[in-house]
């Protein structure tokens, strides 16, 4: 408990920013959502032969993974809010829709006959009978779904839309780290909680003032909430450098950043933690960034989907940059020293024990060990399908996990060993050795920018500015500089510039 | 008033609900349509205010085919009461009476006025109604409301479809005196749907009988019960009529024998024995002369059940009783003349009464 509130100390301004990030895109999805599934739901029921397909529809978008849906609307809206207001609309139309038919097919026919019998249209009919009698099977429906909203709107963190997902995804990349896990999922319940307050006491208004009332507070609201996107817009950025998840990615477009703003005169904006590796591709492919630190190893296996050709490290980049060249035509500019490789690490007292030194001595173990793998690793040929093929292991239990989450497996002696990234600085924390790979069966993952060609023709200087960084930071640096970040709590910001100081590419 | 011309009803599942029916309902009466369930009284009175249209054939409202009104302004002057009552639950009974005003931009203070004096006029205080909700109100208070929002904007005709069938025996007679009451005050033209002859008889100044889309008799409640025009009339009277029930006006004397002239006799030497009733030159109804002496008398209004009659005659030694139909004697009620008609109507079979 005193962990929490001093993790919530130290987060106040973070938690007032992603609260209030979230709520302004949970309403506003909210607010879209209503605005079109009440219209839509009410025409429905003057047309009931369109309704069941309508339904359908919207019934099977709900059943799509929101990842899923995210990752759909990356090469159409790019990252940011956009993609992730659509998303959010898109699961919340279904409740409100299908309670806004129902709850007016329900009307007892014998009052709808009344009304038309005293001289109603159709539209007075909907206004003074039909809705205010629907209106509580209507509202039922709007707070499912903001409920709904507001939940899967810590999905957004992933693509840069920021929100209490922030939070939860920092606490997961920090080792599951409950306290923050905790405090961002919270505040989320605590604003589903407010909002559906809010919302019985609109209902209650409506109920005295009428639906011409009722439309007007919700014009009023969506200006409340709209306004501050209207004027958020006017800055346009000139590069926008996005990062994966995790303090390394972050600390690196922190360093581009301060070296591009140094040089030249441009507006540079960093969008990091973005979620999957995908996501940011995508993204990349789309123009909602502009730049991104890629490993050489994923730049083959996943984006090429080809297999390094050689284990020396600069074998390994030409292929890489050759290939997107021609692929997709983007520039990966050189890289860095570091070298995140995938490697397999196990506690100390275990390596003691068994006298574990490379990936082959776990042979004579697996039948009795328990290995706690990401589900990229365990599912790719670089990873434990390479594994078995090259050093013949087969380990009896596999657990396929987050990568968050996989350290704490292994401290708390859940599992053996696990698939770590070479350079993360929990190996510093949890005192983990990692075994050798003598057949080079993981690639080298050197990290290095990542950018589309035009994006080098606007700005030919960006070569020579982060060429800089090639051949520097070494495993140990980074490492170092990880840590401080997950377990010192400097920012990001902060170590970069020192490192770039200290090298001597900024000036103080 | 409101005339059929021919008219037809196909519904689209081919079902012949009404069979070239032509009907006039008079300015000012209640015309009662009766008939066996799915005999097509309620496609009938549908047509009027265009629920339904009719598949041939056309309807008028005083000569004018109703589709030359505007739609609305046709339902606003049409007074509509159904039998699942339908007040709107969302609305207090106020707001529910004040629709129609509103519709027709009637003043608030019109409107309100109006409500008001309805609501008096069905014995409910608008002080304590007004602003409660329907679901506070007994089914009998509701149907009463309902009744009053389709007399609200004040519309020429009204129609109602079985508007108490629905209620308790109580609240249905009530009702029924209510309508009763109403239009006497008020004169609009009622087109009231029921399938209880008891409630058609009571009401209708003319019933119209139908069977299978079609009338199968048209006329004043005696016609119907004096001359049916078939078996099918008869069975439908018979079987639903209870003796009790009849109007006095059907079974009093016609017959003019105890019925003289006030101005026979100016110089007041009336005869010195026997009973008689004296009227005036239009068969107004002036004083009882009993054995050469004028006394007020009581009379029984012509429309009243025999029940509700024998009621008011069982603590009077009055011999004869004058029946009046607005002040003019239409007849006279004697014991003799009500213990004819009960036992003609007593069911003798096999020598057991029932
Ligand atoms: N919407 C409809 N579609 C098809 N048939 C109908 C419809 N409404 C009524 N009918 C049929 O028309 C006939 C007359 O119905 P209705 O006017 O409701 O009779 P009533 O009111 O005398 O009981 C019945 O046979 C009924 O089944
Ligand atoms: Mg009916």
């Amino acid at each position: 408990m005193d962990e929490f509130i001093t993790v919530f100390q130290n987060r106040q301004d973070m938690l007032l920013e992603t609260t209030l990030e979230h709520l302004q895109i949970s309403m506003v999805s909210l607010i879209i959502a209503i605005a079109i599934a009440v219209p839509l739901g009410l025409y429905l029921t003057r047309y009931p032969k369109a309704a069941e397909p309508v339904i359908g529809t919207s019934a099977v978008m709900q059943t799509i993974p929101s990842l899923a849906v995210l990752a759909f609307l990356i090469p159409f809206f790019g990252i940011g809010t956009t993609p992730a207001i659509i998303a959010l609309v898109l699961y919340g139309l279904l409740p409100i829709l299908r309670n806004t038919y129902t709850g007016i097919r329900e009307v007892d026919p014998a009052l709808k006959e009344a009304a038309t019998g005293m001289g109603m249209n159709s539209i007075k009919r909907l206004t003074k009978v039909e809705l205010p009698i629907a209106m509580p099977v209507i509202m039922a429906g709007i707070r499912t779904s903001m409920v709904l909203i507001v939940g899967t709107t810590t999905i957004a963190a992933l693509i840069g839309a920021g929100g209490l997902g922030e939070v939860i995804l920092l606490g997961l990349d920090r080792g599951a780290d409950i306290n923050l896990i905790l405090l961002g999922a919270i505040p989320a319940a605590l604003l589903a909680i407010f909002l559906d307050l809010i919302l019985r006491v609109f209902e209650r208004m409506s109920k005295k003032a009428g639906i011409k009332s009722f439309i007007a507070m919700l014009v009023v609201a969506v200006l409340i909430v709209v306004s501050p996107f209207m004027f958020n817009g006017s800055k346009q950025p000139d590069l926008v450098i996005g990062g994966k998840q995790g303090s390394e990615p972050e600390i690196l477009i922190n360093m581009y950043k301060l070296l591009i703003e140094e040089e030249l005169d441009v507006n540079v904006v960093l969008e990091p933690n973005l979620g999957k590796t995908a996501f940011l591709f995508r993204a990349l492919q789309q123009g909602s960034i502009d730049i991104y630190p890629e490993f050489t190893g994923t730049a083959i296996v996943t984006h090429l989907e080809d297999q390094a050709e050689s284990n020396n490290a600069w074998e390994v980049y030409e292929q890489a940059r050759q290939g997107m060249k021609e692929v997709y035509g983007m520039e990966f500019l050189e890289p860095m020293e570091f070298n995140n490789t995938y490697a397999v690490a196990t506690t100390e007292e275990m390596a003691m024990q068994y006298n574990l030194q490379e990936i082959g001595d776990l042979k004579q173990i697996e039948n009795e060990i328990t290995a706690g793998f990401t589900l990229e690793f365990n599912d790719r040929y670089d990873g434990y399908v390479g594994m078995r093929e090259v050093y013949d292991l087969n380990i009896a239990d596999i657990k396929t996990m987050e990568p968050g989450i996989r350290q704490n497996a292994l401290s708390n002696g859940e599992v053996d060993v696990i698939d770590a990234y070479a350079t993360d600085s929990y190996m510093i924390e949890l005192n983990l050795v990692t075994l050798d790979d003598p057949e080079n069966l993981f690639p080298p993952y050197q990290g290095a920018p990542l950018m589309r060609q035009d994006t080098l023709e606007e700005y030919p200087e960006l070569e020579a500015i982060l060429n800089q960084l090639s051949g520097k930071i070494t495993d140990d640096e980074m490492r170092q500089m990880n840590y401080q970040v997950d377990y010192e709590d400097r920012s990001a910001n902060d170590v970069a510039r020192e490192y770039l100081i200290n090298e001597g590419l900024l000036d103080n | 008033m409101i005339e059929f011309k021919n008219v037809t009803k196909v519904y689209e599942d081919g079902t012949e609900a009404i069979k070239d029916f032509s009907l006039e309902v008079r300015e000012g009466e209640i015309l009662t349509v009766i008939g066996p369930s799915g005999c097509g009284k309620t496609t009938t009175m549908k047509m009027i205010n265009r629920l339904i249209e009719p598949t041939t054939g056309s309807i008028y409202i005083n000569d004018r085919n109703i589709k030359d009104y505007k739609i609305n302004e046709l339902r606003w002057n049409t007074g509509y009461v159904l039998q699942q009552i339908a007040l709107f639950p969302h609305m207090t009974i106020g707001e529910n009476i004040s629709i129609v005003p509103e519709m027709k931009k009637w003043s608030k203070k019109e409107t309100t006025k109006r409500s008001d004096e309805l609501l008096e006029m069905v014995g409910l205080d608008p002080s304590i109604y007004k602003q409660r909700k329907p679901s506070e109100l007994s089914g009998g208070q509701q149907q009463r409301i309902g009744v009053i929002r389709a007399l609200a904007a004040d519309p020429d005709i009204i129609l109602m479809d079985e508007p108490f069938s629905a209620l308790d025996p109580i609240s249905r007679v009530q009702l029924q005196d209510d309508i009763k009451k109403l239009q006497k005050e008020i004169k609009k033209t009622i087109v009231f749907v029921t399938h209880d002859m008891d409630e058609a008889l009571k009401l209708g100044a003319r019933i119209c009988l139908m069977q299978e889309g079609r009338i199968i008799q048209l006329g004043e409640p005696k016609q119907l019960i004096t001359n049916p025009e078939n078996e099918f009339v008869k069975d439908f009277l018979g079987n639903r009529n209870s003796p009790w029930q009849i109007t006095v006006d059907h079974i009093s004397d016609k017959n003019i024998d105890n019925i003289i002239f006030a101005s026979t006799y100016p110089a007041g030497n009336y005869p010195t024995q026997g009973i008689y009733v004296l009227v005036d030159e239009s068969n107004n109804f002036v004083k009882l002369l009993v054995n050469g002496e004028t006394v007020n008398g009581k009379t029984i209004e012509y429309d009243m059940t025999l029940y509700d009659a024998t009621e008011l005659l069982e603590d009077s030694d009055q011999p004869l009783f004058p029946v009046l139909k607005e002040q003019k004697v239409v007849g006279v009620l004697t014991y003799r003349r009500i213990f004819g008609y009960l036992k003609s109507k007593a069911d003798k079979e096999n020598g057991v009464i029932r």
